[in-house]
């Protein structure tokens, strides 16, 4: 089953001479369960693309389908709303609210949504990740890789459509990175999660099902999966 | 050790780094102006009324001078043309006093002058003509002038009866000059030429003391210096006389008081530092606030300096400079606008106090660079003290810790934290505590401006209008007899029947006449023990008092003040003991008492007759008589005799047992009501103490309830002005704390509304921290302005007699719907203001 499905997506910022065309008519599908990675080189448009998939930003042209619904039919209080019931987002850096511990920060959409966490599920999504300890916690007591296991907590425990992280393992060292990717691979496995996740790491791509080759805002490899 | 010279890269960065937050620095330099306009503004205003008030006084004093002798003789005269460290020496000579009926509250001094310089020393220099030359030539003031009934036209024919020292002379005299007078003052002067003034006034010589002030000089001149007067007359009158000549020196000599440091009432001091101070502490709020925040902002990039090699005391610089750069544009701005708006609220003041003598309160060239040095300097203290704590902050940094910086992090260790269920409200919980400073300080504007509030309207409620002009004024009009002259009866019992009948045919008026005759108390064995009490207990304090007090004790009786008063008097009075039983008081055997002493500050403590008491009075036509005390109270003073003795007891009794033993009563004084909305009664009331010769003296209470609106709208303009101006740094302060706080929570905002926070959520949230501050300054400040009316305004309103004190709180509950709205609105705005960016761009900022 396809969850992700992009037609002709297309983001150009500025205009006139300034004129960036950041991504260009990307076509893309991504099927259920599976962790396809996209790389390319610094500013070759992945993030642009990410933030087109997760609802973040509206692109010039071009249809995103999440679960089947184009997403960008949808007023901004309705995206966020989607967003935050269909889309799990872990970022680079700054993932967590700062005054919410960690558990607080899990459920933290969850409880945006008035819906109470399903607690036995969140309990083995947090034992999956190795965080049980540290639940009471505030986020500036964590370490880097600490932080952004909570981070992957928190996408997995809404039970989204979709997994989107840009870079998790960015600001990591390369030890920790590997813990992270492969906790990020298990429990996605475990939880039959779909994910997509960013790098320009050509190692850290290899770990995914697919590869998707992006340069200078055009899909080159991997946009449909051809398996 | 070398010195690196490094200072220009630092003052290089010190501006790149301003440069890089245009909005915040508009803001730091505002509210630099802010508070240099505030010095500045209080600055001139304060030295205005400094330099007002000390001419002022010198205008009560009628004289400029810092120095005087007022007796001297023409050989003091030379000897002080010789002395060293003096200048503007000059004297006049007092001729007498005018005699013509009209100068009644309104004195005439009649001088003539050694120099132009005597007349000028006392604001007396004509402005129109000059000082009279020919003996039959004379020059006055215009208010002296209009009472003799002349408008100032010079060549005016003058008659002029003169008294000097009780011998009359009457002179024909032109006018040759004339000059405003003072309204402050209610002795005008006048010269006369010194030939005319030689010729009924001889200069005294050596040895003549014979009573009076005629014939003498009075001296005056100025020191080089006005610091410590005191000392250098001291000085001067020691070397410049011999042993016998210093003691009537010594007496003689006058300080102007315009120039003795205690003349500068203590309470304007007071004021003036306590405002000094609010300032103080506002400014640096404010200033605190916004240099703290900015310093937080840039947090990540002072640690990213240290990284590269820039130490913490460079850093430390850093931030110094760019305070001093800031400074630098806030300071000029805020002095300009200062010295206008001071400018502006004092003529404000001039106009609702109606002030005459204006001129006085001018600021001169001088005066104006002294208050800018002070605004200047004050502000800048504001600033660098404001920056200390931001400055250490930037020096401490650590690299690692920086590049981790978000607000929270400055604050120690927290401790785990419990889950709780997430609400907006409980997220904005969070949010308020994670910098507990900024709420703190934002909290304490707000609820300073609000007590501020609260207390004006505590101040203007407890005013009371009759408790005001009870004591200059009571019911609509006072009439009372002249005080010229020494005749005792005439001045005490003066109120004819026949005049209180004239009064009395007047239509819509009310004649309520006080009897008065001066009478004895017989005190009893019991009272004269009391009377010796207080000659235990004040006798030490003045010896006067001693001496009539052991005179009491002896003869076991002391002077009284007998008044016969109708219902409507009494029902002004206001018993400090027992009460006023209208039955008891009819039947005339009670009588309402009051006792006197001239050196005691407390009047209770003197009261030696308290209700249920007998005393016996001597009448002087029909003898003793006995009454019970039924009430103590004084004789409301606007319609009493006005003169006192070192010791006496007052005694009001129902007109009616007044006649009985005043044989040929009259009274001291009118109590009129009028019932005219026209006020046709009243004028014609005053015609009649106008008339020439009449020795009647008109008072209304239109004139007191003018005084009284003017002090209303004096504290409701200063108490209006600085709450105001609170209000504006409270405002200001929550503001800069709700903006600041939602642009360095920024990313953190975006990340929320990427992981499903919609925008309405987020609203919501920032709106309960607006709420919070509100609700936090709604409890702070019904604590403190409940604490500030008990402890200090009661305390206050008790000080100032025409202050009745009620407890309220109700202006402090209007302003929380204000402060509700506000803390809605204002998170509402710059939350709007931050979404104008999308969130990807948000998220992008130092990503
Ligand atoms: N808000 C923006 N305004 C202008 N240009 C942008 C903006 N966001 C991204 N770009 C440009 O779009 C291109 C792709 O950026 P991005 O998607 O962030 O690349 P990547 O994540 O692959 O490094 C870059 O050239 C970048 O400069
Ligand atoms: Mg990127």
């Amino acid at each position: 089953m396809t969850v992700l499905k992009t037609e002709g997506l297309t983001k150009i910022y500025g205009s006139g001479q300034s004129e960036v065309t950041a991504l260009d008519n990307a076509n893309l599908k991504v099927e259920q369960g599976e962790f396809a990675a996209i790389i390319g080189t610094s500013g070759s448009g992945k993030s642009t693309l990410l933030h087109m998939l997760g609802g973040l930003d509206r692109p010039t042209s071009g249809k995103v389908f999440v679960d089947g619904k184009e997403i960008f039919t949808l007023k901004d209080e309705a995206l966020t709303i989607f967003r935050r019931r269909k889309i799990g987002f872990v970022f680079q850096s700054f993932n967590l609210v700062p005054t919410l511990n960690v558990y607080e920060n899990i459920v933290f959409p969850i409880q945006l949504d008035g819906s109470e966490p399903d607690e036995a599920f969140v309990k083995e999504v947090i034992d999956a990740l190795g965080i049980g300890k540290m639940t009471s916690r505030l986020p500036n007591q964590l370490s880097g890789g600490q932080q952004q296991r909570v981070a992957i907590a928190r996408a997995l425990a809404a039970k989204p459509a979709i997994i989107l992280a840009d870079e998790p393992t960015g600001n990591l060292d390369s030890k920790t990175s590997q813990d992270v990717l492969s906790l990020l691979k298990v429990t996605g496995k475990k939880f039959s999660q779909t994910i997509v996740m960013i790098t320009h790491n050509e190692a850290i791509a290899q770990m995914a099902d697919r590869i998707i080759r992006i340069e200078d805002g055009h899909i080159t490899i991997g946009g449909e999966n051809n398996d | 050790m070398t010195k690196v010279k490094n200072g220009k890269v630092i003052r290089k960065l010190a501006a790149r780094e301003l440069g890089k937050n245009k909005k915040l620095n508009v803001v730091v330099i505002l509210s630099i102006v802010l508070t240099c306009l505030l010095f500045t503004t209080l600055a001139t205003i304060g030295g205005s009324l400094m330099n007002g008030m000390q001419e002022e006084t010198m205008r009560q004093v009628g004289a400029r001078s810092m120095m005087g002798f007022k007796e001297a003789l023409p050989e003091d005269y030379e000897l002080l043309s010789t002395a060293k460290g003096i200048k503007n020496l000059s004297y006049n000579v007092m001729v007498g006093e005018g005699y013509n009926s009209e100068f009644k509250e309104i004195s005439l001094e009649i001088r003539y002058a050694g120099s132009d310089q005597a007349a000028k020393d006392m604001f007396s220099y004509p402005t129109e003509g000059r000082l009279p030359e020919k003996e039959n030539e004379i020059a006055m003031s215009d208010i002296a002038l209009r009472t003799l009934g002349f408008e100032p036209k010079l060549g005016q024919e003058i008659h002029l009866v003169i008294n000097t020292d009780g011998k009359i002379t009457e002179h024909d005299l032109t006018l040759c000059g004339w000059w405003q007078g003072d309204p402050i003052n209610l002795a005008q002067q006048s010269w006369v030429s010194p030939e005319l003034g030689k010729k009924i006034a001889p200069l005294r010589k050596k040895g003549d003391d014979s009573v009076g002030v005629c014939g003498y000089m009075a001296v005056n001149f100025d020191f080089e210096s006005s610091y410590d007067i005191e000392g250098q007359a001291a000085e001067l009158i020691s070397s410049l006389y011999e042993k016998e000549d210093l003691g009537r020196m010594a007496k003689q000599t006058g300080i102007n008081w315009a120039y003795v440091g205690s003349s500068v009432d203590s309470g304007f001091v007071v004021a003036g530092s306590a405002f000094v101070l609010l300032i103080f502490f506002a400014g640096y709020l404010i200033i605190y606030n916004i240099f703290y925040i900015n310093t937080s902002a840039n947090i990540r990039s002072y640690g990213l300096l240290k990284t590269i090699g820039t130490t913490s005391r460079q850093l430390k610089r850093m931030v110094r400079i760019q305070a001093c750069i800031y400074c630098l544009v806030g300071i000029p701005l805020g002095l300009v606008t200062g010295v206008l708006a001071g400018k502006g609220l004092m003529g404000f003041i001039m106009n609702t106090m109606n002030v005459v003598s204006r001129d006085s309160y001018s600021v001169s060239g001088r005066l104006l660079c002294m208050i800018c040095l002070f605004a200047a300097l004050f502000t800048f203290l504001t600033v660098m003290i404001s920056c200390r704590k931001p400055c250490r902050m930037a020096g401490a940094v650590s690299p690692i810790e920086a590049l981790r910086y978000n607000e929270t992090d400055i604050s120690t260790k927290k401790t785990d934290k419990k889950t709780g269920r997430i609400t907006p409200l409980a997220v904005a919980r969070n949010n308020m505590s994670r910098s507990r400073k900024k709420t703190v300080v934002v909290v304490l504007s707000l609820t300073l401006s609000i007590v501020l509030v609260n207390t004006m309207f505590t101040l203007l409620g407890g005013i009371d209008q009759d408790k005001y002009i009870a004591d200059s004024i009571v019911g609509d009009i006072n009439i009372t007899h002249d005080d010229r002259g020494d005749n005792w009866n005439e001045l005490t019992k003066g109120i004819t029947p026949d005049i209180i009948d004239r009064f009395s045919s007047i239509e819509g008026c009310e004649v309520h006449p006080a009897y008065y005759e001066a009478g004895m108390v017989r005190d009893d064995g019991a009272h004269t023990e009391k009377v010796q009490g207080l000659l235990d207990k004040y006798g030490s304090t003045d010896e006067d008092t001693a001496v009539i007090l052991e005179a009491s004790v002896k003869d076991k009786s002391h002077s009284s003040n007998i008044y016969g008063i109708d219902e409507e008097i009494l029902s002004c009075i206001e018993p400090s003991a027992g009460s006023i039983d209208l039955e008891k008081f009819r039947n005339g055997r009670y009588a309402i008492v009051s006792t006197y002493l001239y050196c005691a500050d407390d009047e209770n403590s003197v009261q030696i007759y308290q209700p249920g008491d007998k005393i016996t009075v001597d009448y002087a036509d029909k003898g003793a008589r006995e009454y019970e005390v039924l009430a103590v109270a004084p004789m409301p003073y606007p319609i009493s005799v006005k003169a006192y003795n070192f010791f006496q007891t007052d005694i009001i009794v129902p007109e009616e047992e007044y006649f009985a033993a005043d044989d040929e009563p009259a009274a001291v004084s009118l109590m009129i009501n009028t019932d005219d909305n026209d006020g046709s009664a009243a004028e014609q009331c005053s015609a009649v103490c106008d008339e020439d010769g009449s020795p009647l003296i008109y008072k209304d209470k239109a004139d007191y309830l003018k005084e009284f609106e003017d002090l209303l709208n004096m504290v409701k303009m200063v108490g209006g002005t600085l709450s105001g101006i609170l209000a504006l740094i409270g405002i200001l302060n929550f503001v800069n704390a709700v903006v600041t706080g939602i642009l360095s929570r920024k990313r953190e905002l975006a990340m929320m509304n990427a992981v499903g926070m919609t925008s309405s959520q987020q609203k919501a949230m920032l709106r309960w921290e607006g709420a919070c501050y509100a609700v936090l300054t709604a409890v702070c400040s019904a604590v403190l302005a409940a604490l500030v009316s008990l402890l200090a305004v009661k305390g206050l309103g008790e000080g100032l007699f025409f202050f009745r004190y009620h407890f309220t709180l109700l202006p402090l509950i209007c302003c929380i719907p204000v402060l509700l709205a506000l803390s809605a609105a204002i998170p509402s705005v710059a939350y709007k203001f931050i979404c104008r960016e999308s969130v990807v761009e948000r998220l992008r900022e130092n990503g």
